[in-house]
């Protein structure tokens, strides 16, 4: 198969934890307050900017603009946060980035964050 | 951006529905990648040519991330494999397709493409070397990592603009 006759894959990368960031994830003071947990997507060399759009677009019903200027914000910044909300919210979110193959996060908004 | 509709592998009907444009060469082909994929996120859970598609949820809480994937990991699987399952099943049977199998296809494609990108391990974005270069190794992959990032646009692209 085509997937094993190839030079064997090279160990895992540091952590996202670890080599990301930490300042400017808050959302406002009132939206964190109903909203503690936040959604992130990172930026990958792999995933099709169009594809994130589109992925964006379907998952949260955000219009073409929206979804293009978080996908930009992905491509740019290195991270944009997608959505926000309960815990099993967010999880469920993460959730389904994940099936669609983009690397999302979730964290608890707040100083630490 | 491409719109041009009636020349590429995916062609969106009026009723909503989409036509598969591939060869009989080209539908084995994809059979063959789906297969293997099946394999690979079934197997063995460490196994690094799949990380990329397991990603990690809480970064920075690792007792919470490895909850998360006790039990979301299996439903990721579970989830993958339903779409190959399909894509396969209509890859061999009818065409054309309904939007929820091309959303599977669309995952499938770019599950495969994330598998062999963390492969060639592809790390900068647009530094991808020429796909024609024969003395490369590797240039079978690449012309595959090359196709299906092809193949994905059409597939985004055909529902893009809807």
């Amino acid at each position: 198969m085509i997937f094993v006759n190839i030079v064997s894959p090279r160990p895992a990368p540091r952590t996202v934890a670890s080599v990301m960031p930490d300042e400017d994830l808050r959302l406002d003071e009132d939206t964190a307050q109903d909203h503690p947990w936040i959604v992130l997507v990172w930026n990958d060399p792999i995933n099709l900017m169009s594809y994130v759009t589109l992925v964006l677009q379907k998952l949260f019903g955000y219009s073409k603009e929206k979804a293009t200027a978080l996908m930009l914000d992905v491509h740019e910044k290195g991270r944009a946060v997608v959505s926000s909300g309960t815990r099993e919210k967010a999880e469920i979110d993460v959730f389904h980035l994940h099936e669609h193959g983009l690397w999302a996060t979730m964290q608890k908004d707040g100083p630490d964050s | 951006m491409r719109r041009r509709r009636q020349s590429g592998p995916i062609e969106s009907n009026d009723d909503g529905t989409y036509t598969l444009n591939l060869g009989e060469y080209e539908k084995e082909v994809l059979t063959s990648f789906t297969d293997q994929l099946k394999q690979l996120i079934t197997g063995d859970a460490d196994d690094p040519r799949v990380r990329r598609l397991f990603p990690v949820a809480y970064a920075q809480d690792e007792e919470a991330n490895n909850e998360y994937q006790r039990f979301m990991r299996e439903e990721l699987v579970a989830s993958r494999v339903a779409a190959i399952d399909q894509v396969t099943g209509f890859l061999s049977g009818h065409d054309p397709i309904t939007a929820a199998e091309l959303s599977g296809l669309m995952m499938t494609i770019n599950g495969l493409r994330l598998v062999m990108g963390t492969l060639l391990d592809v790390t900068d974005d647009g530094a991808e070397p020429e796909f024609d270069d024969e003395d490369d190794p590797l240039a079978a992959q690449w012309q595959l990592y090359g196709w299906l990032g092809w193949f994905l646009e059409w597939i985004v692209d055909a529902q893009a603009s809807d």
